[in-house]
């Protein structure tokens, strides 16, 4: 996967690594020669933390990787809705007026800004840029938790519906017709309808907000074609052979029921799954285990200076702490069997990696995860 | 300000990391203030695996389905919320269909940024008359900080018509006395970090929020005494087998999660001005509904409010 994948798109629910994946897979891919860029959406700083970075913004960064004996590169990109919206309208703009014009409109400023939506609009955009640009070999893409990762692989599709011109000139005809293409509406039949749902409309949500929603949609008017264009580029991209989707999940209950909804819905778009990764998994072998025959010797010699109660204190606490521990890990078992119920031929591996002793915020911990993921090969040869 | 004292008011704004248990919080405070006897709609916000739903066993829907004396649950999806609103505003069932059974008209309202945000917050202005208490399981907190930022957006957008109309509404709401935000969080760095961030960047966005308490889910209050945390190093060097590791792994992870709960109190207390309620791991074994009650008993425990009822 990491050696022919173009673009990894990691989904799942939150707190469960999935940051950490993407950083994983790219740092591994990294290692074994690729050009890779791990791109997050999210809007907290997760993939800073995860790769010990204080911070990183709206610029491809580069990670140092000359502790790793690398062969490729790693840069990480995290998107700053905001800049990302201004810097696309000044590549985009036709000219300088209308870019500024844009870039003033109250309407852009807003919705470029404050909704939730327009992060997924600009993902793809940068999605888009980065993967065409032939700056990477890959592309790691750590998608927020549920709920807006599926508005995210949506919303090509919703913005090039939007941007459809169908949709445009229904909208802009009781404005300017003309100025927006400079032809009438084919049948009247549709104008009658549209000028009586558009007075509804206007009586429902306020003639204010379609004024205003007009005049942005008319400074827009020479960029629609490359909005389409390149949503529907994305979502080809997303079905193409070199794009997998990966599930990352922890072996509990929402989680589990997450990761189900999303190898439901990867079916039913059709997009290629590479398979889950049940992550956090605690490593119980099942047994129940005795304290006082396994370390009651022990506590006896190395306790030998402090008093009885302590070492008494000790047998108890190693013996409850490793009973919460067999029962957390036979509950976690279940939710693994689960996914095992569901997961159909197509739906690619399923790999448990159990759960680290620390948090994963360095290059460090994420070779070490990358081992329990991958598998602690010599990176310069063998497919992990 | 602490647990009893928000389930008196009218709104109760539940966010935090994904993955903290925020829908389990959400679902005990809710289960909490109807033992108390207040009229409680506990919403969850447009999920697509409603949470609700395993916790209750009930199919939730966008009508409120009764889940327990005095508690109705309910699943706020977009596309319900918008047909509400416009029936509220066109109240003939035909000319609704005819605007929503419009492609283009769809097509438009699907794509528009912002529609969502307005739509939704105006259903909970709805529910707040209707119910003693609202309590709503936010989305992650990420998305949650900029849904509470909406309703100033679109009144520094529109000063006039409906859309202004529902903006204000939204916006005396939130800053009503009655209307409380509590950001969920669990002893660990990155969540700690996140809520911290969460705190401030909604305090400068949406300032009459209030945001009185976090609660810090499976936290593990330090028991161990420094003699003990000696003794258990000192271990860590015994020469055995693979159950003598698994036990002593058990051991280091419950000692350093001790230690995590330790960091986490302090910090939220000294980088927050946030009230801090602990509520202690406890088991998942019997399944989440129980796991629930648990919690609720468990927030009841930490001030003076009455658990009968809860079980």
């Amino acid at each position: 996967m990491i050696d022919k994948k173009r673009l990894i798109v990691c989904v799942g629910s939150g707190g469960v690594g999935k940051t950490s994946t993407s950083a994983v897979l790219g740092l591994r891919a990294a290692i074994r020669g690729r050009r890779v860029l791990v791109l997050t959406i999210d809007p907290a700083r997760r993939l800073a933390n995860s790769l010990g970075l204080s911070e990183f913004g709206n610029e491809e960064t580069r990670i140092d990787l000359s502790s790793t004996q690398a062969r490729g590169t790693l840069s990480a990109l995290m998107l700053d809705t905001q800049t990302t919206f201004d810097q696309l309208i000044g590549r985009l703009a036709p000219d300088a007026q209308t870019r500024e014009k844009i870039l003033n409109n109250e309407i852009y400023r807003t919705l470029s800004n404050t909704f939730a939506s327009s992060q997924e609009y600009m993902a793809t955009e940068a999605l888009h840029d980065v993967f065409t640009s032939g700056r990477y070999d890959l592309v790691v893409l750590d998608t927020p938790p549920v709920k807006n990762a599926l508005d995210f692989m949506e919303a090509p599709g919703r913005l090039s519906r939007f941007f459809d011109k169908r949709v445009i000139r229904w909208f802009l005809a009781p404005y300017d017709e003309k100025r927006v293409f400079g032809v009438k509406m084919a049948s009247t039949l549709v104008a009658g309808t549209s000028a009586v749902v558009f007075r509804l409309l206007g009586y429902i949500f306020g003639k204010d907000f379609l004024d205003e929603l007009s005049e942005f949609l008319l400074l827009f008017k020479d960029m629609y074609d490359g909005f389409r264009v390149r949503h529907e580029e994305v979502i080809e991209l997303f079905k193409s052979d070199a794009t997998c989707f990966l599930t990352v999940c922890a072996p509990t209950e929402p989680s589990i029921e997450v990761a189900s909804f999303f190898a439901k819905e990867l079916r039913k778009r059709n997009y290629p799954r590479a398979g889950v990764i049940v992550n956090q998994v605690y490593p119980a072998s099942g047994t129940k285990l005795d304290a006082k025959s396994l370390l009651g010797d022990a506590v006896e010699e190395l306790g030998a200076d402090m008093k009885s109660s302590v070492r008494a204190g000790i047998v108890a606490r190693l013996g409850s702490a490793h009973g919460r521990f067999r029962e957390m890990a036979e509950i976690q078992r279940g939710w693994v069997r689960e996914v095992q119920s569901w997961m159909g031929p197509n739906d690619g591996f399923l790999v448990e990696v159990p759960r680290l002793e620390r948090e994963v915020h360095d290059l460090s911990s994420l070779t070490e995860m990358g081992d329990l993921l991958l598998g602690a090969r010599d990176p310069s040869r063998g497919d992990p | 300000m602490d647990i009893a004292d928000i389930v008196y008011g009218n709104l109760i704004l539940v966010t935090g990391k994904g993955g903290v248990g925020k829908t389990q919080i959400a679902a005990a405070i809710g289960t909490l203030a109807a033992a108390q006897g207040r009229k409680t709609a506990l919403v969850e916000m447009g999920d697509q695996t409603p949470s609700m739903n395993r916790i209750f066993s009930a199919n939730i829907g966008y009508e409120p389905s009764k889940v327990a004396d005095n508690l109705w649950a309910l699943n706020v999806d977009w596309a319900s919320a918008l047909q509400e609103w416009i029936q509220r505003v066109v109240p003939i069932k035909r000319v609704v269909k005819l605007i929503l059974e419009n492609a283009l008209v769809r097509r438009f309202l699907d794509a528009t940024p912002g529609n969502r945000e307005v739509v939704v917050l105006s259903k909970l202005v709805w529910l707040c008359q209707q119910y003693d208490l609202v309590v709503v399981d936010l989305p992650a907190s990420g998305h949650a900080a900029s849904l509470m930022a909406a309703p100033h957006r679109m009144l520094e957008l529109f000063r006039n018509g409906p859309i202004a109309d529902r903006g204000r509404e939204a916006l005396k709401l939130l800053g009503d006395p009655g209307t409380n935000l509590v950001l969920v969080a669990m002893p660990e760095e990155m969540v700690i970090n996140e809520t911290i961030e969460t705190w401030q960047k909604i305090r400068e966005s949406t300032p009459s929020l209030k945001m009185p308490l976090v609660v810090l889910n499976r936290a593990m209050r330090p028991t161990l005494t420094d003699d003990e945390r000696e003794l258990l190093s000192r271990l860590e060097g015994v020469e055995g087998g693979a159950d003598t590791a698994e036990m002593l792994k058990a051991a280091r992870w419950e000692a350093r999660q001790e230690a995590s709960t330790a960091v986490a109190m302090s910090r939220l207390t000294s980088e927050t001005e946030m009230n801090l309620v602990e509520i202690p791991a406890l088991s998942a074994k019997e399944g989440s509904a129980p796991l629930v009650r648990n919690v609720a008993a468990a927030l009841a425990r930490s001030s003076n409010l009455r658990s009968k009822g809860i079980k």
